[in-house]
């Protein structure tokens, strides 16, 4: 293998939002960083859902300050679906916590970030392995080349290939994985904000359970950005693996031409289509690996994303690990060297911070979104109910009437107080 | 006005620069003996399809998800990235 003569003192792979936190931080430090992106450009691998929450990715990125924003969701909307029916909760508000995005465009300035910073950003470059000596990284191949540095992070994302060929990580699992596919389309912006009754730069997050996802564990969502939406959704790798019916691609064109959807989208045209890994860890096996000797590992790639079924936070949490991933090498570098000993700050410094207090918090969501019954039975129930309120002209039901009739054949009270419990405990 | 499509033309709204080798490859001789052959429905890029019997791959579509890799049983399926820049360029996701 060539050594590549310069050597920098960090060297991250991957400029998704955690590598570029990590990368960025320690720039503005002062540390000599090497940022490496396979893509043509940072921004043209990545691929999420729709929305951001901002403060934790503005505390890390100077408050946003210039960041491609297409709209301040102030709209939320929970469906639940079964056949042509469906019961929505929607939150309307005015605070400007999360926002929609494309992550191609979000990690692209981020990137620029880090270059502005002072670090030095590599495209159109694929690692091909961690250099491992004596049990220690002390660098990156591509190719026959190598580049050595004091420390690696890893932010190469879900399909950590880097981590399993050096032997760090067993072979990622379908158990722990969903898979995410979607179609961005372009809709007139005034035409939008029409339809979803948005004004200005506000924003709609929609989520809907059900059958949309053919009873699998997962979640279909809509998020409104500029001049465009963006439409999919997330099943349970596991479970599809064993029971998919179609084919996925199948699923979001379901959603495209579903009755209650369709007017939204009629005048639209596809821009993109997509598709993306998410790491669903349960929590005993989260994380798998943060730190080693010279190495630290951030955001997907160290499965760091909050699920909860309504909600999706991935963005913030692996900018944010990349982030303290970044101050773990600062503190370490104080205190003589990136040893594993030193390293171990990182968990001390996620253990504190709103990421793994988060995912402890709710370690038990993803147990409950295995739960089938919430993607069948019950938005069957909750529609029924509906159903007899509202088109019942001579004999209306009283509500716990409602719900007796339609519980029948659905789903049996013990099973139902059991899963309220359930999810109590649970988000 | 939104109709029904299929998915290569789905596909077609996207950029790629397609490589010159495959970054994917499947040893077919598996698949021959692959009974449940998940690949099919379940690569998003439906880079996986039957003619007759035989299962064939095409790269030049792939969206690089990586499910492929995760869900053959048998190993089948040698995974790695396209090399410097090249596969799907993503503008809009
Ligand atoms: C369908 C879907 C919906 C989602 N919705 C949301 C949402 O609404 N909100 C939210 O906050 N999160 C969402 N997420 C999660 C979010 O996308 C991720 O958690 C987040 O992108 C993780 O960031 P990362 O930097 O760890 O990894 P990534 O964004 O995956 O970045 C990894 C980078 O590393 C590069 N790379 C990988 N291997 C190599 C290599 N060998 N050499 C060089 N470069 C390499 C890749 O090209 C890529 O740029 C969603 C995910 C999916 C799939
Ligand atoms: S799952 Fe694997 S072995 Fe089976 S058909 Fe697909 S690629 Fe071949
Ligand atoms: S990586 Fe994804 S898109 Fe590419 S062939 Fe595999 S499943 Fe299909």
């Amino acid at each position: 293998m060539k050594e590549v003569g310069y050597k920098f003192d960090v060297i991250v792979v991957g400029a998704g939002p955690a590598g570029s936190a990590a990368a960025y931080t320690l720039a503005k430090k002062g540390f000599k960083v090497l940022l490496v992106e396979r893509g043509r450009v940072p921004g043209s691998k990545n691929v999420f859902g729709g929305r951001v929450y901002a403060d934790p990715v503005g505390e890390v990125f100077d408050g946003l300050d210039g960041a491609p924003i297409h709209r301040w969701v102030t709209r939320e909307r929970i469906s639940l679906v079964s056949g042509g029916e469906m019961s929505s909760f929607e939150f309307r508000g005015s605070k400007r916590t999360s926002f929609t995005t494309y992550l191609t465009e979000l990690a692209g300035w981020m990137a620029r970030k880090v270059e502005e910073a002072g670090g030095v950003v590599l495209t159109e470059i694929t690692v091909d392995g961690l250099v491992v000596e004596g049990g220690r990284v002390t660098g990156i191949r591509v190719g026959d080349e190598r580049l050595t540095s004091d420390v690696v992070i890893d932010a190469e994302g879900i399909n950590r290939l880097l981590l399993e060929r050096a032997g760090l990580v067993p072979k990622l699992s379908v158990r722990h994985t969903g898979l995410g596919v979607k179609e961005v389309i372009k809709l007139q912006r005034d035409r939008l904000e029409d339809l979803f009754g948005l004004e200005g730069d506000e924003g709609m997050a929609w989520l809907m359970l059900g059958d949309v996802t053919d009873g699998l564990p997962g979640g279909a969502f809509l998020y409104t950005n500029r001049d465009s939406v963006s439409l999919g959704l997330v099943i349970a790798l596991g479970d599809a693996v064993k029971e998919v019916g179609r084919h996925v691609s199948r699923y979001v064109e379901a959603l495209r031409l579903h009755p209650l959807l369709r007017r939204y989208l009629r005048d639209g045209r596809i821009m993109e289509y997509s598709a993306h890994l998410v790491p669903e860890y349960t929590w005993p096996d989260l994380p798998h690996l943060l730190y080693t000797d010279g190495l630290l590992v951030a955001g997907d790639a160290a499965g760091l994303l909050l699920n909860l079924g309504y909600n999706f936070r991935g963005v913030d949490f692996a900018a944010y690990s990349g982030y303290l991933a970044a101050r773990a090498v600062e503190r370490a570098h104080e205190m003589g060297g990136m040893t594993s000993e030193n390293l171990a700050i990182y968990r001390d410094l996620l253990e504190e911070s709103f990421v793994l207090r988060q995912l402890r918090k709710f370690r038990r969501a993803p147990r409950m979104r295995e739960n089938r019954r919430l993607y069948g039975a019950y938005p069957g129930l909750v529609n029924a109910i509906m159903d007899q309120l509202f088109n019942s002209p001579y004999e209306t039901p009283k509500v716990m009437e409602a719900l007796r009739r339609a519980r029948e054949g659905r789903i049996g009270w013990l099973e139902m107080v059991r899963d309220l419990l359930e999810m109590v405990r649970s988000v | 006005m939104m109709k029904p499509m299929r998915v290569d033309d789905i596909l077609n709204n996207n950029v790629w620069d397609v490589d010159y080798e495959p970054h994917i490859r499947v040893d077919s001789s598996k698949c021959r003996e692959c009974d449940e052959k998940p690949c099919l429905l379940l690569c998003p890029a439906q880079c996986y399809t039957l003619a007759g019997e035989e299962v064939l791959f095409s790269y030049e579509g792939c969206v690089e998800c990586g499910t492929c890799r995760l869900v053959c049983p048998n190993d089948a399926v040698t995974w790695n990235y396209p090399v410097s820049g090249r596969g799907i360029h993503f503008r809009f996701s």
